[in-house]
């Protein structure tokens, strides 16, 4: 039998060196964990059904260049990331007390060794390996602080650029710290630039102290040229609160890992998601939420459409440890098939240790429905408008609960673009 | 307006309607009445174009118009409105949205222009008053949750919206109170005109007293098995269906 392929070495080259010893230290060790990481392949439990979609050819092994202009921008607060690095000129910053948005290079040395300590404590290394890439390769990085009792008046874009004006990577890595009864909301669009053969590399962590309160908005939506490897990790304390909504446009690999730890009494998430592919286009959604302490909440809800004969994923775990006593989790997942080129493949995966838990779970894949359709086109509503409205309202009431208006309509915008292209006029 | 000649259709096989000859003139109404399951609403669904139904034989014209050949949408959009016996639910849609894109589809067939938002919203709250439902059901899903009546009372607000030439109601008066059966027939009594036609399945007569009928037809087995005028619904109501020679299980309820 030969050898599983490994990591290129291509892609543990050392990047750039202008971080803080502390930072740079870090990224080394990392890179040398993953030197002889085996490549997952159908037989890795959590790539089952996305390792082919996985090209990591040493065409993108580069870190993709800062320069150029983002095309980018947001209104209101905002950070701009052209391949991982904050453009200053681009963004708009909140100068609110109590809260700071640096960059990884601007730390003091101190500031940098406690945050190399901290960096990818809210995720489980062995499940997200690949992204795992991101701490080995990163160039620099955004640390957003709120201190105790710190509100963000309005919500922090973080616009996350792949250009891809050349072949390579972008390994963008945020770090939000908010300390007890701290709020804020922060969203994270991933777009890119560009036509050469790219990927995104990218994972953001939050850790929630006592009481604060943290609402989570990120958009997948980089080009068909572009693939996402991206891991989002959240630690909650005492009655912390992490909401999530997540929006995910197919691509030629679209992976995000988030994890959830419940690691304070009282503490609760809620994670929705959205997920459309069409064509040819895959998209896999790994969530687990990891119940730790007792009196938790999770409440999670994640709907994906496949058109054409794309691939999407989802799986869900949900573990809840023996002291997690009056755990409260629900999860459910459901599917829309369009055609029957396509393929959902759903997994719900439940460990559950305690006794005193209130569980709920499900998962169903259907197509659009007949009567439905009748009803609809009964009223002189045509073929094409009635499959848009009934695919719509599939994901409706998720989409309606995106809490950032500005971002509801790029997503809607986005999404009315999916069925043009998914319903062609009869 | 509407001519059926020898209308022949199954389901999965079976064969429902089994030679349905019926002429329909502008202006009338006709009623037709008969025993469950005898092929009511097949006919009512075959007419608005379900293809879950397949049609074998026969043909039907709108003025003069092959009727069978056009799509669902086309059929609707030509003047043909059916009120479901049975509504259906669609959870995620608003019913503002639904009766918004529905206008304006036929506003667009039609070469009028189509109506935004707000002036939509002036529009559809003027007519669910009509129909005495409160304005916030615009707001909930297309027969999200409504009760039996409520969801009648939907289908007569889309009727009255669309303005159909044919105006097909299944069992429209079905489940709904005194009031309410006002309501609803006021409403159809609204639509009738000259121009246009109301083709009405009912199991009671009481219906009738509010809008009354030209023509009265039974339909039995698949076949209209007899026809008379506003006299023969009383007649029915009195005797059931067993003196025509059927099973009567109406009556039996
Ligand atoms: N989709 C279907 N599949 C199989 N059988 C069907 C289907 N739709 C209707 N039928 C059958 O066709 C026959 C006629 O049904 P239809 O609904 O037309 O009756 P109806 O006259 O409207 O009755 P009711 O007074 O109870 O509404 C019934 O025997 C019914 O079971
Ligand atoms: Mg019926």
């Amino acid at each position: 039998m030969k050898p599983a392929p490994t990591l290129s070495s291509a892609f543990l080259q050392p990047p750039g060196q202008t971080l803080p010893a502390a930072l740079l230290a870090l990224r080394q060790q990392r890179g040398t964990a993953l030197a002889d990481l085996p490549l997952p392949t159908r037989k890795t439990e959590n790539w089952k059904y996305s390792s082919k979609y996985l090209k990591l050819t040493d065409e993108i092994a580069a870190t993709l260049p800062v320069s150029g202009t983002p095309a980018a921008a947001a209104p209101g607060y905002c950070a701009v990331l052209r391949n991982g690095v904050l453009v200053s000129d681009a963004s708009n910053l909140p100068a609110v007390a109590g809260i700071r948005v640096r960059r990884f290079s601007e730390l003091s040395d101190d500031e940098a060794a406690t945050l190399a300590q901290r960096l990818d404590g809210t995720l489980d290394r062995q499940a997200v390996q690949l992204a795992g890439l991101n701490s080995a390769r990163f160039e620099d990085g955004l640390l957003i602080t709120l201190e105790p009792e710190a509100v963000l008046d309005q919500p922090l874009f973080i616009i996350h650029e792949t250009g891809a004006e050349s072949s390579g990577s972008a390994f963008p890595r945020i770090y939000v710290d908010a300390a007890r009864h701290s709020k804020a909301t922060i969203v994270e669009e991933y777009t890119s630039s560009g036509t050469a053969v790219a990927m995104t590399n990218t994972v953001t962590e939050f850790t929630l102290g006592d009481g604060a309160s943290i609402t989570s908005v990120r958009l997948a939506m980089e080009e068909q040229n572009v693939q996402h490897l991206g891991a989002t990790g959240v630690r909650l304390l005492d009655n912390a609160r992490f909401e999530s909504h997540c929006v995910g446009f197919g691509g030629p690999l679209r992976r995000h890992d988030l994890q959830v730890r419940l690691e304070g009494p009282g503490a609760e998430c809620k994670l929705n998601g959205v997920v459309v592919t069409q064509g040819k286009q895959h998209y896999d959604n790994h969530t687990t939420i990891e119940h730790i302490a007792p009196h938790c909440n999770s409440e999670e809800t994640y709907r994906n459409i496949a058109a054409g004969e794309s691939h999407a994923v989802f799986n869900g775990r949900i573990h809840i440890h023996q002291d997690a006593q009056k755990s409260n989790a629900d999860m459910n997942n459901k599917n829309l098939l369009l055609n029957n080129g396509a393929e959902i493949d759903t997994k719900p995966e439940l460990e559950i240790y305690a006794d005193d838990v209130k569980c709920a779970h499900g998962a169903t894949i259907g197509q659009l429905d007949e009567t439905s359709l009748f009803y609809l086109v009964s009223r002189g509503i045509g073929r094409r408008d009635a499959n848009v409205l009934l695919t719509m309202a599939f994901i409706n009431e998720l989409v309606d609960q995106i809490p950032v208006e500005a971002v509801k309509e790029t997503a809607q915008a986005r999404l009315s673009d999916f069925f043009d292209q998914t319903f062609q006029e009869a | 307006m509407l001519s059926i000649k020898n209308l022949h259709a199954s389901v999965e096989g079976k064969e429902i309607l089994k030679g349905i000859n019926l002429e329909i003139k502008a202006g009338e109404v006709h009623a037709i009445m008969g025993p469950n399951g005898s092929g009511k609403s097949t006919l009512s669904q075959v007419l608005a174009g379900n293809e879950a139904f397949e049609v074998t034989e026969g043909e039907v014209t709108l003025n003069g118009d092959n009727l069978l050949e056009l799509e669902t949408e086309e059929r609707a959009r030509e003047g043909i409105f059916l009120a479901f016996q049975y509504p259906v639910e669609i959870p995620g849609v608003s019913n503002l949205q639904f009766l918004r894109t529905a206008v304006n589809a036929m506003r667009k067939h039609k070469g009028e222009p189509e109506m935004n938002a707000a002036e939509f919203m002036k529009l559809a709250r003027e007519v669910s008053k009509q129909v005495d439902l409160d304005p916030a059901f615009l707001k909930r899903g297309v027969n999200e949750g409504f009760s039996g009546g409520e969801k009648k009372r939907n289908e007569i607000m889309q009727a009255l919206l669309l303005q159909p030439k044919l105006a097909i109601l299944d069992e429209t008066d079905s489940g709904l109170d005194i009031d309410a059966l006002k309501v609803v027939s006021d409403g159809v009594n609204a639509l009738r005109s000259a121009d246009r036609a109301i083709l009405m399945v009912t199991h009671y007569q009481r219906l009738l007293n509010h809008i009354v009928p030209d023509h009265v037809h039974v339909l039995a087995g698949g076949k209209i098995i007899k026809s008379g005028g506003r006299e023969l619904a009383l007649e029915l109501e009195e005797r059931g269906y067993g003196w025509l020679g059927i099973k009567d299980e109406v009556a039996a309820q």
